[in-house]
Protein backbone atom coordinates (compact mmCIF):
# COMPACT_ATOMS: atom_id res chain seq x y z
CA UNK A 1 0.00 0.00 0.00
CA UNK A 2 2.56 2.61 0.89
CA UNK A 3 4.59 1.60 -1.98
CA UNK A 4 1.80 2.18 -4.44
CA UNK A 5 1.26 5.68 -2.18
CA UNK A 6 4.34 6.22 -2.89
CA UNK A 7 4.96 5.77 -6.97
CA UNK A 8 1.40 7.88 -7.07
CA UNK A 9 2.98 10.77 -5.05
CA UNK A 10 6.24 10.97 -6.67
CA UNK A 11 3.83 11.35 -9.74
CA UNK A 12 2.37 13.85 -8.88
CA UNK A 13 4.12 17.15 -7.68
CA UNK A 14 1.68 18.54 -5.85
CA UNK A 15 -0.26 15.26 -4.46
CA UNK A 16 -0.54 14.24 -0.90
CA UNK A 17 2.04 11.96 0.22
CA UNK A 18 -0.76 8.92 1.31
CA UNK A 19 -2.86 6.93 -0.96
CA UNK A 20 -6.08 8.86 -0.47
CA UNK A 21 -9.12 7.00 -0.76
CA UNK A 22 -11.50 8.81 -3.36
CA UNK A 23 -14.89 7.81 -4.73
CA UNK A 24 -12.80 6.17 -7.20
CA UNK A 25 -11.68 3.55 -4.75
CA UNK A 26 -15.08 3.24 -3.38
CA UNK A 27 -16.67 2.67 -6.36
CA UNK A 28 -14.49 -0.18 -7.38
CA UNK A 29 -14.60 -1.88 -4.00
CA UNK A 30 -18.30 -1.68 -3.67
CA UNK A 31 -18.27 -3.33 -7.49
CA UNK A 32 -15.69 -6.29 -6.08
CA UNK A 33 -17.62 -6.87 -3.26
CA UNK A 34 -20.86 -6.92 -5.41
CA UNK A 35 -19.55 -9.69 -7.46
CA UNK A 36 -18.07 -11.68 -4.91
CA UNK A 37 -21.38 -11.93 -2.95
CA UNK A 38 -23.45 -12.14 -6.21
CA UNK A 39 -24.77 -15.39 -5.26
CA UNK A 40 -25.70 -14.43 -1.92
CA UNK A 41 -27.73 -11.26 -3.18
CA UNK A 42 -29.56 -13.35 -5.44
CA UNK A 43 -30.50 -15.75 -3.00
CA UNK A 44 -31.48 -12.71 -0.29
CA UNK A 45 -34.30 -11.45 -3.34
CA UNK A 46 -35.58 -14.55 -3.82
CA UNK A 47 -38.89 -13.94 -1.84
CA UNK A 48 -41.58 -13.21 -4.22
CA UNK A 49 -42.26 -9.67 -2.86
CA UNK A 50 -38.80 -8.79 -3.22
CA UNK A 51 -38.66 -10.16 -6.56
CA UNK A 52 -41.18 -8.03 -7.83
CA UNK A 53 -40.20 -4.83 -6.05
CA UNK A 54 -36.68 -5.40 -7.80
CA UNK A 55 -38.39 -5.61 -11.26
CA UNK A 56 -40.10 -2.79 -10.75
CA UNK A 57 -37.34 -0.62 -9.56
CA UNK A 58 -35.68 -1.69 -12.49
CA UNK A 59 -38.66 -1.21 -14.70
CA UNK A 60 -38.95 2.41 -13.61
CA UNK A 61 -35.07 3.48 -13.88
CA UNK A 62 -35.13 1.91 -17.42
CA UNK A 63 -38.34 3.20 -18.32
CA UNK A 64 -37.53 7.15 -17.15
CA UNK A 65 -33.72 6.92 -18.26
CA UNK A 66 -34.22 7.94 -21.71
CA UNK A 67 -36.45 10.17 -21.15
CA UNK A 68 -34.15 11.78 -18.77
CA UNK A 69 -31.70 11.97 -20.83
CA UNK A 70 -33.59 13.70 -23.46
CA UNK A 71 -34.27 16.28 -21.33
CA UNK A 72 -30.55 16.99 -20.24
CA UNK A 73 -29.69 17.07 -24.02
CA UNK A 74 -32.26 20.25 -24.12
CA UNK A 75 -31.02 21.34 -21.47
CA UNK A 76 -27.77 21.33 -22.33
CA UNK A 77 -28.93 22.80 -26.05
CA UNK A 78 -30.83 25.67 -24.29
CA UNK A 79 -27.63 26.63 -22.40
CA UNK A 80 -25.09 26.21 -25.45
CA UNK A 81 -27.15 27.61 -28.33
CA UNK A 82 -30.10 29.21 -26.76
CA UNK A 83 -28.67 33.16 -25.33
CA UNK A 84 -30.59 34.49 -22.54
CA UNK A 85 -31.94 37.56 -24.41
CA UNK A 86 -33.51 35.21 -27.11
CA UNK A 87 -35.95 33.65 -24.38
CA UNK A 88 -36.49 37.33 -23.16
CA UNK A 89 -37.55 38.08 -26.25
CA UNK A 90 -39.63 35.17 -26.72
CA UNK A 91 -41.93 35.38 -23.54
CA UNK A 92 -44.17 38.25 -22.53
CA UNK A 93 -41.69 40.37 -20.45
CA UNK A 94 -44.67 40.38 -17.99
CA UNK A 95 -44.60 37.41 -15.87
CA UNK A 96 -48.07 36.89 -15.17
CA UNK A 97 -48.90 37.01 -18.50
CA UNK A 98 -45.83 34.86 -19.35
CA UNK A 99 -46.96 32.08 -16.89
CA UNK A 100 -49.86 30.76 -20.07
CA UNK A 101 -47.18 31.21 -22.46
CA UNK A 102 -44.96 28.39 -20.53
CA UNK A 103 -48.07 26.18 -19.74
CA UNK A 104 -49.03 26.14 -23.64
CA UNK A 105 -45.42 25.64 -24.31
CA UNK A 106 -45.65 22.40 -22.62
CA UNK A 107 -47.35 21.15 -25.88
CA UNK A 108 -43.92 20.99 -27.58
CA UNK A 109 -41.91 18.75 -25.27
CA UNK A 110 -43.38 15.15 -25.51
CA UNK A 111 -41.82 13.12 -22.92
CA UNK A 112 -42.95 12.41 -19.34
CA UNK A 113 -41.78 14.30 -16.44
CA UNK A 114 -38.58 13.04 -15.72
CA UNK A 115 -37.64 15.20 -18.89
CA UNK A 116 -39.05 18.61 -17.83
CA UNK A 117 -37.54 18.74 -14.47
CA UNK A 118 -33.67 19.51 -16.32
CA UNK A 119 -35.05 21.95 -18.86
CA UNK A 120 -36.88 23.93 -16.28
CA UNK A 121 -34.08 24.48 -13.92
CA UNK A 122 -32.14 25.36 -17.43
CA UNK A 123 -34.29 28.06 -18.34
CA UNK A 124 -34.25 29.46 -14.87
CA UNK A 125 -30.83 29.27 -15.00
CA UNK A 126 -31.22 30.94 -17.94
CA UNK A 127 -32.43 34.10 -16.91
CA UNK A 128 -36.47 32.92 -17.23
CA UNK A 129 -38.69 33.89 -14.22
CA UNK A 130 -39.29 30.51 -12.02
CA UNK A 131 -43.05 30.78 -12.04
CA UNK A 132 -42.54 31.00 -15.75
CA UNK A 133 -40.56 27.57 -15.38
CA UNK A 134 -42.25 26.12 -12.57
CA UNK A 135 -45.50 26.53 -15.08
CA UNK A 136 -43.67 24.80 -17.41
CA UNK A 137 -42.54 21.78 -15.57
CA UNK A 138 -46.07 21.08 -14.84
CA UNK A 139 -47.53 21.80 -18.13
CA UNK A 140 -44.71 19.76 -20.30
CA UNK A 141 -45.68 16.28 -19.00
CA UNK A 142 -49.41 16.33 -19.15
CA UNK A 143 -50.50 18.10 -22.03
CA UNK A 144 -47.77 16.74 -24.72
CA UNK A 145 -49.42 15.17 -27.50
CA UNK A 146 -48.10 11.40 -26.99
CA UNK A 147 -50.08 11.72 -23.82
CA UNK A 148 -53.61 13.10 -24.99
CA UNK A 149 -52.83 10.42 -27.55
CA UNK A 150 -52.58 7.65 -24.45
CA UNK A 151 -55.43 8.79 -22.96
CA UNK A 152 -57.62 9.11 -25.71
CA UNK A 153 -56.80 5.33 -26.25
CA UNK A 154 -57.16 4.60 -22.94
CA UNK A 155 -60.50 5.94 -22.67
CA UNK A 156 -61.73 5.34 -26.44
CA UNK A 157 -65.54 4.97 -24.54
CA UNK A 158 -65.04 8.39 -22.94
CA UNK A 159 -63.47 11.12 -24.98
CA UNK A 160 -63.86 13.81 -23.21
CA UNK A 161 -61.32 12.54 -20.53
CA UNK A 162 -59.09 13.89 -22.99
CA UNK A 163 -60.12 17.38 -22.78
CA UNK A 164 -60.76 17.36 -19.22
CA UNK A 165 -57.35 16.09 -18.55
CA UNK A 166 -55.57 18.70 -20.92
CA UNK A 167 -57.70 21.56 -18.84
CA UNK A 168 -57.23 20.23 -16.02
CA UNK A 169 -53.36 19.95 -16.14
CA UNK A 170 -53.34 22.86 -17.66
CA UNK A 171 -55.00 24.86 -14.97
CA UNK A 172 -52.83 23.52 -12.44
CA UNK A 173 -49.78 24.51 -13.80
CA UNK A 174 -51.16 28.09 -14.35
CA UNK A 175 -52.20 28.50 -10.97
CA UNK A 176 -49.27 27.18 -9.29
CA UNK A 177 -46.91 29.95 -11.52
CA UNK A 178 -49.40 32.37 -10.54
CA UNK A 179 -48.93 31.30 -6.91
CA UNK A 180 -45.72 31.32 -7.39
CA UNK A 181 -45.86 35.00 -8.89
CA UNK A 182 -47.71 36.18 -6.13
CA UNK A 183 -46.37 33.91 -3.00
CA UNK A 184 -43.33 32.48 -4.29
CA UNK A 185 -39.67 33.75 -2.77
CA UNK A 186 -36.22 33.22 -4.77
CA UNK A 187 -34.83 31.97 -1.47
CA UNK A 188 -36.94 28.34 -1.40
CA UNK A 189 -34.27 27.66 -4.54
CA UNK A 190 -31.37 26.09 -3.51
CA UNK A 191 -28.29 28.57 -4.66
CA UNK A 192 -26.82 25.95 -6.73
CA UNK A 193 -30.12 25.74 -9.12
CA UNK A 194 -29.58 29.18 -10.46
CA UNK A 195 -26.14 29.44 -10.26
CA UNK A 196 -25.02 29.56 -14.00
CA UNK A 197 -21.91 27.02 -15.08
CA UNK A 198 -18.43 28.15 -15.02
CA UNK A 199 -17.81 30.64 -17.59
CA UNK A 200 -17.19 28.69 -20.66
CA UNK A 201 -14.14 31.37 -22.29
CA UNK A 202 -12.39 29.51 -25.00
CA UNK A 203 -14.52 26.11 -25.00
CA UNK A 204 -16.41 25.62 -27.63
CA UNK A 205 -20.36 25.93 -27.85
CA UNK A 206 -20.51 21.94 -27.74
CA UNK A 207 -18.56 21.70 -25.15
CA UNK A 208 -20.37 23.52 -23.21
CA UNK A 209 -23.78 21.47 -24.48
CA UNK A 210 -21.80 18.03 -23.85
CA UNK A 211 -20.60 19.40 -20.23
CA UNK A 212 -23.80 20.75 -19.38
CA UNK A 213 -25.51 17.53 -20.37
CA UNK A 214 -23.66 15.25 -18.34
CA UNK A 215 -23.40 17.61 -15.38
CA UNK A 216 -27.08 17.58 -15.36
CA UNK A 217 -27.63 13.72 -16.02
CA UNK A 218 -24.91 13.49 -13.28
CA UNK A 219 -27.24 14.97 -11.15
CA UNK A 220 -30.47 14.12 -11.76
CA UNK A 221 -29.75 10.59 -12.42
CA UNK A 222 -29.04 9.84 -8.76
CA UNK A 223 -32.90 11.33 -7.41
CA UNK A 224 -34.31 9.69 -10.36
CA UNK A 225 -33.26 6.37 -8.67
CA UNK A 226 -34.33 7.27 -5.13
CA UNK A 227 -37.56 7.87 -6.75
CA UNK A 228 -37.97 4.92 -8.68
CA UNK A 229 -36.94 2.94 -5.07
CA UNK A 230 -39.75 4.53 -3.36
CA UNK A 231 -42.72 4.11 -6.27
CA UNK A 232 -41.39 0.25 -6.49
CA UNK A 233 -41.66 -0.19 -2.73
CA UNK A 234 -45.25 1.44 -2.21
CA UNK A 235 -46.56 -0.17 -5.23
CA UNK A 236 -45.20 -3.61 -4.37
CA UNK A 237 -45.96 -3.21 -0.44
CA UNK A 238 -49.45 -0.92 -0.42
CA UNK A 239 -52.12 -3.64 -1.41
CA UNK A 240 -54.64 -2.18 -3.83
CA UNK A 241 -57.83 -4.74 -3.70
CA UNK A 242 -59.46 -2.80 -1.37
CA UNK A 243 -59.91 0.07 -3.71
CA UNK A 244 -63.02 -1.83 -5.16
CA UNK A 245 -64.79 -1.61 -2.15
CA UNK A 246 -64.48 2.41 -2.53
CA UNK A 247 -66.87 2.21 -5.24
CA UNK A 248 -69.65 5.21 -5.05
CA UNK A 249 -68.12 7.16 -2.28
CA UNK A 250 -66.93 10.27 -4.65
CA UNK A 251 -65.17 12.28 -1.93
CA UNK A 252 -63.25 9.63 -0.19
CA UNK A 253 -62.36 8.32 -4.50
CA UNK A 254 -60.82 11.73 -5.24
CA UNK A 255 -58.41 11.46 -1.83
CA UNK A 256 -57.51 7.87 -2.21
CA UNK A 257 -56.74 8.48 -6.33
CA UNK A 258 -55.17 11.30 -5.64
CA UNK A 259 -52.45 9.87 -2.82
CA UNK A 260 -52.75 7.13 -5.02
CA UNK A 261 -50.61 9.54 -8.43
CA UNK A 262 -48.77 10.26 -5.83
CA UNK A 263 -47.02 6.93 -4.59
CA UNK A 264 -47.02 4.77 -7.93
CA UNK A 265 -45.34 7.55 -9.58
CA UNK A 266 -46.59 6.38 -12.95
CA UNK A 267 -45.38 7.56 -16.13
CA UNK A 268 -47.98 10.07 -17.72
CA UNK A 269 -47.69 8.35 -21.05
CA UNK A 270 -49.11 4.93 -19.10
CA UNK A 271 -51.34 6.32 -16.32
CA UNK A 272 -54.08 6.36 -18.31
CA UNK A 273 -54.57 3.19 -19.10
CA UNK A 274 -54.46 2.18 -15.41
CA UNK A 275 -56.89 4.49 -14.15
CA UNK A 276 -59.27 3.17 -17.02
CA UNK A 277 -58.55 -0.11 -14.70
CA UNK A 278 -60.26 1.60 -11.56
CA UNK A 279 -63.81 0.88 -13.50
CA UNK A 280 -65.48 0.07 -10.07
CA UNK A 281 -64.64 4.38 -9.53
CA UNK A 282 -66.45 7.35 -11.19
CA UNK A 283 -64.56 9.35 -14.05
CA UNK A 284 -63.84 12.50 -11.56
CA UNK A 285 -61.90 10.61 -9.20
CA UNK A 286 -59.64 9.13 -12.17
CA UNK A 287 -59.75 12.04 -13.82
CA UNK A 288 -57.93 13.34 -10.31
CA UNK A 289 -55.67 10.56 -10.98
CA UNK A 290 -54.22 11.69 -14.49
CA UNK A 291 -54.54 15.69 -13.31
CA UNK A 292 -52.68 15.04 -9.57
CA UNK A 293 -49.76 11.78 -11.15
CA UNK A 294 -47.64 14.64 -13.51
CA UNK A 295 -47.61 17.05 -11.92
CA UNK A 296 -46.38 15.36 -8.42
CA UNK A 297 -45.35 12.07 -7.09
CA UNK A 298 -42.40 10.85 -5.57
CA UNK A 299 -40.30 10.31 -8.22
CA UNK A 300 -40.61 13.68 -9.45
CA UNK A 301 -40.38 14.90 -5.42
CA UNK A 302 -37.21 13.48 -5.76
CA UNK A 303 -36.07 14.96 -8.32
CA UNK A 304 -37.11 18.50 -7.87
CA UNK A 305 -35.38 18.18 -4.78
CA UNK A 306 -32.59 17.30 -6.27
CA UNK A 307 -32.79 20.30 -8.79
CA UNK A 308 -34.06 23.11 -6.48
CA UNK A 309 -33.08 22.05 -3.46
CA UNK A 310 -35.32 20.54 -0.14
CA UNK A 311 -36.20 23.58 0.63
CA UNK A 312 -38.10 23.89 -2.23
CA UNK A 313 -39.61 20.40 -3.07
CA UNK A 314 -41.39 20.42 0.48
CA UNK A 315 -42.96 23.36 -0.14
CA UNK A 316 -44.00 23.37 -3.99
CA UNK A 317 -44.69 19.24 -3.65
CA UNK A 318 -47.80 19.94 -1.08
CA UNK A 319 -49.25 23.40 -3.21
CA UNK A 320 -49.20 21.45 -6.13
CA UNK A 321 -51.30 18.09 -4.48
CA UNK A 322 -53.37 20.51 -3.52
CA UNK A 323 -54.43 22.33 -6.21
CA UNK A 324 -54.05 19.77 -8.11
CA UNK A 325 -56.88 18.59 -6.60
CA UNK A 326 -59.09 21.08 -6.73
CA UNK A 327 -58.62 21.79 -10.26
CA UNK A 328 -58.73 18.30 -11.62
CA UNK A 329 -62.08 18.82 -8.99
CA UNK A 330 -63.16 21.57 -11.03
CA UNK A 331 -62.83 20.71 -14.32
CA UNK A 332 -64.39 17.11 -14.06
CA UNK A 333 -67.50 18.85 -12.07
CA UNK A 334 -67.79 21.47 -15.05
CA UNK A 335 -67.07 18.62 -17.92
CA UNK A 336 -68.05 14.98 -16.89
CA UNK B 1 -17.81 12.68 -5.83
CA UNK B 2 -14.92 12.86 -7.87
CA UNK B 3 -15.30 13.72 -12.14
CA UNK B 4 -13.74 9.88 -12.95
CA UNK B 5 -16.32 8.55 -10.81
CA UNK B 6 -19.34 10.05 -12.37
CA UNK B 7 -17.80 9.20 -15.53
CA UNK B 8 -17.24 5.54 -14.83
CA UNK B 9 -21.37 5.22 -13.27
CA UNK B 10 -22.16 7.22 -16.75
CA UNK B 11 -20.55 4.44 -19.07
CA UNK B 12 -22.23 1.51 -16.37
CA UNK B 13 -25.53 2.69 -16.46
CA UNK B 14 -25.31 3.11 -20.26
CA UNK B 15 -23.80 -0.19 -20.37
CA UNK B 16 -26.61 -1.60 -18.34
CA UNK B 17 -29.20 -0.02 -21.10
CA UNK B 18 -27.52 -1.19 -24.03
CA UNK B 19 -27.20 -4.64 -22.15
CA UNK B 20 -30.63 -5.18 -21.42
CA UNK B 21 -31.67 -3.89 -25.11
CA UNK B 22 -28.92 -6.19 -26.86
CA UNK B 23 -30.15 -9.41 -25.19
CA UNK B 24 -33.76 -8.90 -25.28
CA UNK B 25 -34.00 -8.69 -21.35
CA UNK B 26 -35.76 -5.34 -21.48
CA UNK B 27 -38.62 -7.20 -22.40
CA UNK B 28 -38.95 -8.50 -19.07
CA UNK B 29 -38.87 -4.55 -18.20
CA UNK B 30 -40.54 -2.12 -20.98
CA UNK B 31 -42.79 -2.06 -23.81
CA UNK B 32 -41.26 -3.18 -26.89
CA UNK B 33 -41.57 0.27 -28.31
CA UNK B 34 -39.15 1.57 -25.87
CA UNK B 35 -36.09 -0.24 -27.76
CA UNK B 36 -34.84 2.53 -29.98
CA UNK B 37 -35.26 5.06 -27.28
CA UNK B 38 -32.88 2.48 -24.83
CA UNK B 39 -30.29 2.48 -27.03
CA UNK B 40 -30.08 5.94 -28.01
CA UNK B 41 -30.09 6.63 -24.19
CA UNK B 42 -27.17 4.22 -23.33
CA UNK B 43 -25.26 5.68 -26.41
CA UNK B 44 -25.60 9.21 -25.40
CA UNK B 45 -24.62 8.46 -21.68
CA UNK B 46 -21.66 6.69 -22.81
CA UNK B 47 -20.47 9.42 -25.70
CA UNK B 48 -20.89 12.40 -22.72
CA UNK B 49 -19.09 10.21 -20.35
CA UNK B 50 -16.23 9.55 -22.95
CA UNK B 51 -16.13 13.52 -23.90
CA UNK B 52 -15.50 14.04 -20.68
CA UNK B 53 -13.15 11.41 -19.82
CA UNK B 54 -11.17 12.52 -23.19
CA UNK B 55 -11.53 16.39 -22.61
CA UNK B 56 -9.73 15.35 -19.22
CA UNK B 57 -7.26 13.80 -20.51
CA UNK B 58 -6.12 15.77 -23.17
CA UNK B 59 -6.20 19.10 -20.91
CA UNK B 60 -3.59 17.41 -18.95
CA UNK B 61 -5.38 16.77 -15.58
CA UNK B 62 -7.03 13.55 -15.19
CA UNK B 63 -6.73 13.75 -11.58
CA UNK B 64 -9.00 17.31 -11.30
CA UNK B 65 -9.78 17.65 -8.06
CA UNK B 66 -12.66 20.12 -7.96
CA UNK B 67 -11.24 21.90 -10.97
CA UNK B 68 -13.03 20.97 -14.14
CA UNK B 69 -14.98 24.24 -15.38
CA UNK B 70 -18.73 22.74 -14.73
CA UNK B 71 -17.79 22.21 -11.13
CA UNK B 72 -16.21 25.01 -10.06
CA UNK B 73 -18.52 27.92 -8.37
CA UNK B 74 -20.42 26.02 -6.70
CA UNK B 75 -18.47 23.15 -4.68
CA UNK B 76 -20.08 23.23 -1.97
CA UNK B 77 -23.22 22.65 -3.22
CA UNK B 78 -21.79 20.04 -5.53
CA UNK B 79 -20.84 17.81 -2.85
CA UNK B 80 -24.21 17.62 -1.58
CA UNK B 81 -25.75 16.40 -4.77
CA UNK B 82 -23.01 14.29 -5.67
CA UNK B 83 -23.77 11.89 -2.61
CA UNK B 84 -27.16 11.01 -4.76
CA UNK B 85 -25.02 10.59 -7.55
CA UNK B 86 -24.02 6.69 -5.80
CA UNK B 87 -27.54 5.61 -6.13
CA UNK B 88 -27.01 5.33 -10.00
CA UNK B 89 -25.12 2.13 -9.19
CA UNK B 90 -27.84 0.00 -8.09
CA UNK B 91 -29.95 -0.19 -11.30
CA UNK B 92 -26.57 -1.23 -12.31
CA UNK B 93 -25.42 -3.67 -10.20
CA UNK B 94 -29.38 -4.91 -10.19
CA UNK B 95 -28.95 -5.06 -13.91
CA UNK B 96 -25.83 -7.27 -13.84
CA UNK B 97 -26.03 -8.74 -11.05
CA UNK B 98 -29.26 -9.69 -10.43
CA UNK B 99 -31.18 -9.41 -13.38
CA UNK B 100 -34.60 -9.55 -12.05
CA UNK B 101 -37.40 -11.86 -13.64
CA UNK B 102 -40.29 -10.81 -15.60
CA UNK B 103 -43.55 -10.08 -12.70
CA UNK B 104 -45.59 -13.35 -12.51
CA UNK B 105 -48.13 -14.36 -10.44
CA UNK B 106 -47.16 -12.12 -7.35
CA UNK B 107 -48.72 -9.32 -9.13
CA UNK B 108 -51.97 -11.33 -9.85
CA UNK B 109 -52.52 -12.46 -6.77
CA UNK B 110 -52.22 -8.44 -5.47
CA UNK B 111 -54.19 -6.39 -8.09
CA UNK B 112 -57.09 -4.73 -7.75
CA UNK B 113 -60.21 -5.19 -10.87
CA UNK B 114 -58.90 -8.42 -12.82
CA UNK B 115 -59.80 -8.31 -16.12
CA UNK B 116 -61.39 -4.80 -15.98
CA UNK B 117 -58.89 -3.04 -17.89
CA UNK B 118 -60.59 -4.70 -21.29
CA UNK B 119 -63.88 -2.93 -20.97
CA UNK B 120 -63.21 -0.32 -23.43
CA UNK B 121 -61.07 -2.14 -25.83
CA UNK B 122 -62.54 -2.07 -28.97
CA UNK B 123 -60.95 -4.27 -31.38
CA UNK B 124 -63.48 -7.38 -32.46
CA UNK B 125 -63.22 -8.86 -36.13
CA UNK B 126 -64.23 -11.75 -37.21
CA UNK B 127 -62.33 -14.90 -35.92
CA UNK B 128 -59.51 -16.22 -38.02
CA UNK B 129 -61.09 -20.04 -39.34
CA UNK B 130 -59.48 -22.67 -38.54
CA UNK B 131 -59.34 -25.84 -36.15
CA UNK B 132 -57.31 -24.10 -33.05
CA UNK B 133 -56.92 -20.47 -32.92
CA UNK B 134 -54.65 -19.29 -30.83
CA UNK B 135 -55.64 -15.90 -29.14
CA UNK B 136 -53.93 -13.81 -27.25
CA UNK B 137 -55.28 -13.40 -23.43
CA UNK B 138 -56.06 -9.54 -24.15
CA UNK B 139 -58.64 -10.66 -26.99
CA UNK B 140 -59.51 -13.17 -25.90
CA UNK B 141 -60.77 -11.86 -22.07
CA UNK B 142 -62.51 -8.85 -24.26
CA UNK B 143 -64.06 -11.51 -26.48
CA UNK B 144 -65.76 -13.19 -24.04
CA UNK B 145 -66.52 -9.84 -21.59
CA UNK B 146 -67.88 -7.65 -24.30
CA UNK B 147 -69.07 -9.08 -27.36
CA UNK B 148 -72.66 -10.34 -27.00
CA UNK B 149 -72.79 -12.41 -30.59
CA UNK B 150 -70.52 -15.30 -28.53
CA UNK B 151 -67.64 -15.66 -31.54
CA UNK B 152 -66.22 -17.88 -29.22
CA UNK B 153 -68.71 -20.28 -28.53
CA UNK B 154 -67.72 -23.57 -29.23
CA UNK B 155 -64.60 -22.42 -31.41
CA UNK B 156 -61.30 -24.23 -29.96
CA UNK B 157 -58.81 -21.58 -29.08
CA UNK B 158 -54.88 -21.78 -27.72
CA UNK B 159 -54.20 -19.56 -24.42
CA UNK B 160 -50.70 -18.76 -23.65
CA UNK B 161 -49.84 -17.83 -20.18
CA UNK B 162 -48.67 -18.70 -16.68
CA UNK B 163 -50.64 -20.82 -14.18
CA UNK B 164 -51.88 -19.30 -10.63
CA UNK B 165 -53.93 -20.48 -8.07
CA UNK B 166 -56.55 -19.07 -5.62
CA UNK B 167 -59.77 -20.31 -3.50
CA UNK B 168 -58.98 -24.20 -4.74
CA UNK B 169 -59.22 -22.37 -8.52
CA UNK B 170 -56.69 -22.91 -11.21
CA UNK B 171 -55.70 -19.85 -13.68
CA UNK B 172 -54.52 -19.29 -16.51
CA UNK B 173 -52.62 -15.68 -16.29
CA UNK B 174 -50.84 -13.28 -18.11
CA UNK B 175 -49.81 -9.43 -17.35
CA UNK B 176 -50.27 -7.01 -19.74
CA UNK B 177 -48.39 -2.89 -19.97
CA UNK B 178 -48.81 -0.09 -21.72
CA UNK B 179 -45.54 1.10 -20.70
CA UNK B 180 -43.34 -0.33 -18.08
CA UNK B 181 -43.78 -3.65 -15.89
CA UNK B 182 -44.70 -0.52 -12.87
CA UNK B 183 -48.28 -0.61 -14.83
CA UNK B 184 -48.68 -4.08 -15.40
CA UNK B 185 -52.49 -4.75 -15.05
CA UNK B 186 -53.55 -8.82 -15.04
CA UNK B 187 -55.65 -11.20 -17.27
CA UNK B 188 -56.92 -14.26 -16.11
CA UNK B 189 -59.01 -16.71 -17.65
CA UNK B 190 -60.49 -19.82 -14.81
CA UNK B 191 -59.10 -23.33 -15.75
CA UNK B 192 -61.88 -25.96 -15.53
CA UNK B 193 -62.10 -29.90 -17.48
CA UNK B 194 -58.48 -31.36 -17.84
CA UNK B 195 -56.88 -28.67 -15.36
CA UNK B 196 -52.77 -29.17 -15.58
CA UNK B 197 -51.60 -30.05 -12.38
CA UNK B 198 -48.14 -28.05 -12.82
CA UNK B 199 -47.00 -25.65 -10.34
CA UNK B 200 -47.89 -21.84 -9.82
CA UNK B 201 -45.99 -19.89 -11.81
CA UNK B 202 -45.00 -22.30 -14.89
CA UNK B 203 -45.81 -21.21 -18.30
CA UNK B 204 -48.32 -23.35 -20.31
CA UNK B 205 -50.26 -23.61 -23.24
CA UNK B 206 -53.83 -24.57 -23.21
CA UNK B 207 -56.47 -25.83 -25.71
CA UNK B 208 -60.06 -25.66 -25.10
CA UNK B 209 -63.33 -23.92 -25.18
CA UNK B 210 -64.49 -21.46 -23.69
CA UNK B 211 -67.54 -22.43 -21.31
CA UNK B 212 -70.59 -19.24 -22.82
CA UNK B 213 -71.47 -16.80 -20.52
CA UNK B 214 -68.78 -17.60 -17.70
CA UNK B 215 -67.76 -13.93 -17.54
CA UNK B 216 -70.07 -11.21 -15.84
CA UNK B 217 -70.11 -8.50 -13.62
CA UNK B 218 -69.88 -10.41 -10.71
CA UNK B 219 -66.20 -12.78 -11.20
CA UNK B 220 -64.60 -9.45 -12.33
CA UNK B 221 -65.35 -10.52 -15.92
CA UNK B 222 -62.94 -13.96 -15.82
CA UNK B 223 -64.40 -16.33 -17.79
CA UNK B 224 -64.30 -20.00 -18.00
CA UNK B 225 -62.13 -22.34 -19.85
CA UNK B 226 -63.00 -26.00 -19.98
CA UNK B 227 -59.06 -27.53 -21.14
CA UNK B 228 -58.69 -30.16 -23.81
CA UNK B 229 -55.37 -30.40 -23.89
CA UNK B 230 -52.43 -28.82 -22.33
CA UNK B 231 -48.25 -28.52 -22.71
CA UNK B 232 -45.90 -26.96 -20.63
CA UNK B 233 -43.94 -24.12 -22.22
CA UNK B 234 -40.84 -22.16 -22.03
CA UNK B 235 -41.61 -18.66 -20.55
CA UNK B 236 -41.98 -16.97 -24.04
CA UNK B 237 -39.17 -13.39 -24.94
CA UNK B 238 -41.96 -10.96 -24.51
CA UNK B 239 -43.43 -12.50 -21.97
CA UNK B 240 -46.61 -9.57 -21.37
CA UNK B 241 -48.95 -8.58 -23.64
CA UNK B 242 -49.30 -4.73 -24.57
Amino acid sequence: MTITGEIRSSKRRSGPPRLKITSLEVLCGILVLALLFQSKLVDLLDVPKLRTASTVFVAICVQAMPFLVLGVLISGAIAAFVPASALRRLLPTRTALAVPVAGVAGVALPGCECASVPVARRLMQQGVAPAVALTFLLAAPAVNPIVLVATAVAFNDTPIMVVARFVGSLLTAMVMGWLWVRFGKMEWIAERALARLGDHDGSSKWTVFAESARHDLVDAGGFLVLGGLFAATFKTFVPVAWMQTLGGQVVLGVIVMAFLAVILALCSEADAFVAVAFSALPLLPRLVFLVVGPAVDVKLIALQAGAFGRAFAFRFAPATFVVAILCGVVTGVVLL
Amino acid sequence: MRRETQNILLVLLGGALLKISFSGLYLRYVQKGLLPLLIAAGTIMIVLALFAIIRDIRRGQAVSEAGSDSDSGHDHSHSHSSRSTWLMLLPVLAVFLISPPALGGDVVSSSADTNQTQRSRNLLGNLPSGDVIPLSMTEFVTRTAWDESGTLDGRRVKLTGFLTRADGNTFVARLAISCCAADARPLKVRLTGDVPSLPDEQWVEVSGKVVPKSANEKNSWVPSFTVESSTSVAEPVEPYES
